[in-house]
């Protein structure tokens, strides 16, 4: 697995590895707008609820690919490191919330009420597994 | 077609756009990466330390030729 993340990457792993986890972050900041619109706390005059709600759907959909994948990158190629605690806590809560999140969407109806919260969550985790990772490399160069 | 769908299109480019914008800052902001480009560069550079060291012995030898002429006549 290390060696085909490699030659993917062809050999640019870490760089590859921010770039993915910088349009997540891009991304996710899209996603807040479009389900705010989507529950009508904003309502911009070029877009209706609905339409919004189906394109929060439609980017969350490939969003959780990219995580999936990044999520891969950083564990075949990189593993648990001994002082990335925050980011391996961080990201574990976020698939973990993301789980939950995508069953309460799919099946478990039932606990529609907590999708706000689950939402704001997963952005939160997000955030904190970027900047622990991806931000800090960018700060760096 | 309908404005709903128009919007959700219009939705979904711009998110289009979010991840081309993201990819140019954060690639401008990290360099070139590309194996090529920096072995092409690597090259150049060598190539630019041996120019320089010919020049420095071209220099050096026109230096002692002198001498030897002056020492001669």
């Amino acid at each position: 697995m290390e060696d085909l993340v490699g030659d993917i990457a062809r050999g640019n792993v870490t760089e590859v590895k921010v770039v993915l986890a910088s349009v997540v972050m891009g991304l996710a900041c899209y996603q807040l707008f479009l389900i705010a619109v989507g529950y009508g706390r904003v309502r911009p005059s070029f877009l209706a609820a609905r339409p919004a709600s189906l394109a929060h759907r439609a980017v969350g959909d490939a969003l959780v690919v990219m995580v999936v994948v990044v999520a891969l990158m950083c564990l075949s190629y990189f593993g648990f490191g001994e002082d990335t605690t925050v980011h391996v806590v961080a990201a574990t809560a976020l698939l973990a919330v993301l789980a939950l999140k995508i069953a309460v969407v799919r099946w478990w109806h039932g606990l529609g009420g907590l999708l706000p919260f689950l939402g704001v969550s997963v952005f939160g985790l997000l955030a904190l597994t970027w900047l622990t990772s991806a931000g800090d490399f960018l700060a760096e160069r | 077609m309908t404005a709903p769908t128009r919007q959700l299109i219009g939705s979904i480019l711009a998110a289009a756009a979010i991840v081309a914008v993201v990819i140019v800052a954060v690639t401008a902001r990290l360099g070139t990466t590309s194996v090529a480009e920096l072995e092409a560069r690597e090259d150049r550079q060598k190539a630019r330390l041996q120019q320089r060291e010919e020049a420095r012995e071209e220099r050096q030898k026109l230096r002692e030729e002198r001498l030897k002429r002056r020492g001669g006549g």
